[in-house]
């Protein structure tokens, strides 16, 4: 592989008695779409709030292009290259489409200002197929539009890594279909992609690798179809009665 | 060796007072996530209750608590059901709006008292208010003795409630996790209403006993509030042992500092506003408790 | 949008001009009722600033007022003339500010309410006991050379700026940040709001231009003590007046302030409600608190909305 561009070592990060994340270890090559999966309640979103900064992790160490990363504020991780969008989505309700895109792009690390800073925002609102919503109040957009919205926002940071988590939670087929392209276009465009999903079929085509946790653990690791195979994550998801089948 | 002993004593005695006022306000937080401002009033309302009790009916204070904890229950009662339970709910986190609402109560109050008792500051002489006993060697008003009896007393009637009854247990349930309680089948209104009665009641009683100790006027227990606060953030919200140890703590700083430095007592204000801000700015390594609560408030 | 801003820009000026020449035709006492407007105005807009903004409510803003009232004070006795003062107490209250900002903006809401509480009531207490301050009963200043016509040009040209200044924020980057954190800090965050640095940027410029406002203050009454600038009603009427009038908008701490200049002097001149300020006040905020939290702004744009609806549907 290539340099990773991101790298994670042994990441361990217990609340109280409560250990959410197991020594996990795992890098990401540039350009790559690297899928998360696991039955609920495996540390998906856990181990994303370490990556971002959210969550401080107990033990080990996060790198971005070899850099320490782990211990830095939210913003300063932002400032870096690496953002996420939010499971339940975190619009600013109050402000409209272009406004909320527009923190992106001001505060991110792009620190776009005046008419560079529009063009910027028009851009990716045509990306994410929100130009239309442009004036509109964030309180009065749909559920996917939501989800566009969150990840419209961290584009503008200019990102290098963009963590999705769960972005297709809540869609119907087509919605999902049209999600699925985005994230490939997005990955064309030069991004390194990490997504959480429960959606299996759509962590199928699109990840390159994906990484299986279960309790914190990393079960099974690899390409899609073999890492699926696996007896561990098959027992995962279907082996244990008091687990429903995260499909 | 005597001094060392004098701050101790002193310092339990004083624990006693400020875990009784604390817990008023730890339990309305605890079990609505409302920062009751007028609690530093109704402290004061309780002061001057037993003042009237006393000049009036010739009631003695400690024995006017009979009259003064159900009174402020139902008070407290009421306040929920006209004021409080009006009030948006912002779900598990502490809202804006009702902090600013119970200031305005609080307002309010201040001026009540004004009215009724003129902005002169009051005290309350009994015959053993200037007597002392000599406690190991410590010589201790009897009045601060007193208080210490009637806090630790309703301390442990407190504790019972809290583990033995259903109510209690109820409550416990609702401040550790709101969202399972109410699953359970708790009754969050009905409850919400007994938690505000009791934090007023506590807050009434505290003033009581801080009446036999401290003069007062109607500004009288913003200080106290403070105290307050600081102790909750120490000791955290889910036991009475918590609060006590928390009260405790920030009773020893005071005397402890009384005695040993040269810090003039003019200044103990700001020295628990001190101690609150190093607390917060510090704790994230303290006692397992603290820093759960701790990171709880730190991540609305 | 370029004509509305020319209309404020005007307005603005021919606010500040009829200020300007006011001294000229209205006499003393009425100049005093605008001097306290204005102050009350420059009080309340600055502390939108960070309340409003961005959604940090302090309830110990009379910190500020007092170290640019004694600050004005102590150099003033020192030999130092009254104006040059100004600027020194401006930016001690914005350094103090900064101070007491960083350990308190860790705390989230209402906690941070009841630090700022607490910082008030002990500057207060440090204050009274410092003997070179005059301890609790306060200073004089310098006798000679107070200007009423300069000071009160002085403050009402502050009041206008301040409502520029507002005006400025919440058309800026700056003021959009303010409005991410005061809606949602953690994601704000998440797309590279610094907000702790920008939370103390606003608090400092808050209170430096309280600070500012408190060297006046000490300038027009010639006298300063911990009960006057210090006092923790004071710092009530500082949130009082924006909350009542629309909390988080430009006129709404405007409104407030005339509002409660209006029902300083009704107060005042009817003897019996001398004593009910505490109850006017507390019932005011109860009564915002329950019905409109929006303020008095609040009120008329739901009003307005409702009355425009029923037109649209009569029609």
């Amino acid at each position: 592989m290539p340099e990773p561009v991101v790298a994670v070592r042994a990441l361990t990060k217990r609340f109280g008695g409560l250990v959410a994340v197991k020594s996990v270890s795992f890098e990401v090559a540039p350009g790559e779409i690297f899928g998360v999966i696991g039955p609920n309640g495996a540390g998906k979103t856990t181990l994303f709030s370490c990556l971002t900064g959210a969550q401080r992790p107990t033990s080990g160490s996060v790198h971005l292009r070899g850099a320490r990363l782990d211990g830095l504020p939210v913003w300063a991780v932002a400032h870096r290259g690496l953002v996420r969008t939010h499971q339940i989505v975190r619009p600013f309700r109050e402000m409209s489409v272009a406004d909320n895109v527009a923190i992106g792009a001001r505060f991110g690390r792009g620190h776009r200002r005046g008419a560079d800073e529009r063009g910027r925002i028009q851009e990716i609102l045509a990306r994410t197929g929100l130009a239309a919503r442009a004036g509109s109040l964030a309180a009065t957009l749909t559920l996917g539009e939501l989800k566009r919205l969150e990840i419209a926002r961290a584009l503008a940071t200019e990102p290098d890594v963009l963590c999705l988590d769960e972005i297709m939670g809540g869609l119907n087929p087509a919605e999902i279909n049209a999600a699925m392209a985005l994230v490939r276009a997005l990955r064309d465009s030069g991004l390194t992609i990490l997504l959480i999903e429960h959606h299996v079929h759509a962590v199928v085509g699109l990840s390159d690798r994906i990484l299986v946790l279960n309790f914190g653990e990393t079960i099974a690791a690899g390409r899609p179809e073999e890492a699926l195979r696996d007896p561990a994550v098959v027992a995962a998801y279907f082996g244990d009665t008091r687990e429903e089948a995260a499909v | 060796m005597q001094q060392v002993l004098d701050v101790l004593i002193n310092s339990l005695l004083a624990a006693g007072l400020y875990a009784t006022m604390a817990y008023g306000l730890a339990v309305i937080y605890g079990v609505m996530r409302i920062i009751n401002l007028a609690h530093a009033g109704i402290m004061m309302l309780g002061a001057y209750a037993t003042f009237t009790l006393f000049t009036h009916f010739a009631i003695d204070p400690f024995l006017s608590v009979i009259f003064v904890v159900p009174l402020f229950f139902a008070g407290g009662v009421a306040l929920y059901r006209t004021v409080v339970r009006r009030l948006p709910r912002s779900g598990s986190t502490p809202s804006m709006e009702s902090l600013l609402l119970l200031f305005g109560v609080w307002l309010v109050l201040q001026n009540l008292a004004y009215v009724l008792w003129s902005g002169d500051t009051q005290s309350i002489l009994t015959s053993y208010t200037l007597r002392s006993v000599s406690l190991l060697g410590v010589r201790v008003g009897v009045p601060s003795l007193g208080v210490f009896g009637m806090s630790a007393l309703s301390l442990l009637v407190l504790e019972f409630v809290l583990h033995r009854t259903y109510l209690g247990k109820a409550i416990r349930a609702v401040t550790q996790n709101r969202d399972a309680a109410l699953l359970s089948g708790v009754d969050a209104d009905r409850i919400s209403a007994v938690a505000f009665g009791i934090g007023t009641a506590f807050a009434g009683l505290a003033g009581s006993l801080l009446s036999t100790l401290f003069a007062f006027t109607p500004d009288f227990g913003r200080s106290f509030l403070l105290k307050a606060f600081c102790i909750i953030v120490l000791g955290g919200l889910e036991s009475v042992t918590g609060v006590a140890a928390g009260a405790f703590v920030l009773a020893l700083l005071e005397n402890g500092t009384a005695a040993f430095t040269t810090v003039p007592t003019s200044l103990q204000d700001a020295l628990s506003f001190t101690l609150l801000v190093v607390t917060l700015v510090v704790l994230p390594h303290g006692l397992p408790e603290l820093s759960r609560l701790v990171r709880d408030r730190g991540r609305a | 949008m370029t004509s509305k801003k020319a209309l404020e820009a005007t307005g603005l000026l021919a606010v500040a001009v009829a200020l300007f020449f006011a001294p000229s035709f209205l006499e003393r006492g009425t100049l005093n009722d605008v001097w306290s407007v204005a102050l009350a105005v420059v009080l309340a807009s600055s502390w939108n600033l960070l309340g409003g903004f961005a959604g940090q409510v302090s309830i110990g803003y009379s910190a500020f007022l007092g170290i640019g009232a004694y600050t004005t004070v102590l150099l003033a006795l020192n030999g130092t003339p009254p104006v040059l003062t100004l600027p020194l107490g401006a930016l001690l209250a914005a350094a103090f500010s900064v101070i007491i900002g960083y350990p308190t903006f860790r705390l989230r809401g209402p906690y941070f309410t009841i630090a700022t509480i607490g910082v008030g009531e002990a500057v207060r207490v440090v204050a009274s006991s410092l003997s070179f301050a005059g301890g609790a009963s306060g200073l004089r200043m310098p006798a000679g050379s107070f200007d009423f016509e300069s000071n009160f040009r002085a403050m009402t040209l502050l009041a206008v700026a301040l409502v520029w200044i507002a005006l400025a924020v919440s058309r800026s980057a700056f003021g959009s940040a303010l409005a991410a954190v005061k809606q949602d800090i953690d994601a704000a965050e998440a797309l590279g709001v610094n907000s702790t640095r920008l939370k103390v940027t606003v608090h400092a410029l808050s209170a430096a231009l309280v600070g500012l406002a408190g060297g006046l203050f000490a300038i027009n009454f010639q006298y300063v003590s911990p009960g006057s600038v210090f006092d923790f009603r004071l710092s009530l009427t500082i949130v009082l007046m924006p909350i009542v009038g629309g909390v988080g908008t430009v006129a709404g701490p405007v409104l407030g302030a005339i509002l409660f200049g209006w029902l300083q002097l009704k107060l005042l001149e009817i003897p019996a409600l001398l004593d009910s300020s505490l109850f006017v006040y507390g019932a005011l905020l109860i009564a915002v608190m329950l019905f409109e939290p929006k303020g008095l702004l609040g009120l008329v744009r739901r009003l307005s909305a409702r009355r425009l609806r029923r037109f649209y549907v009569d029609a």
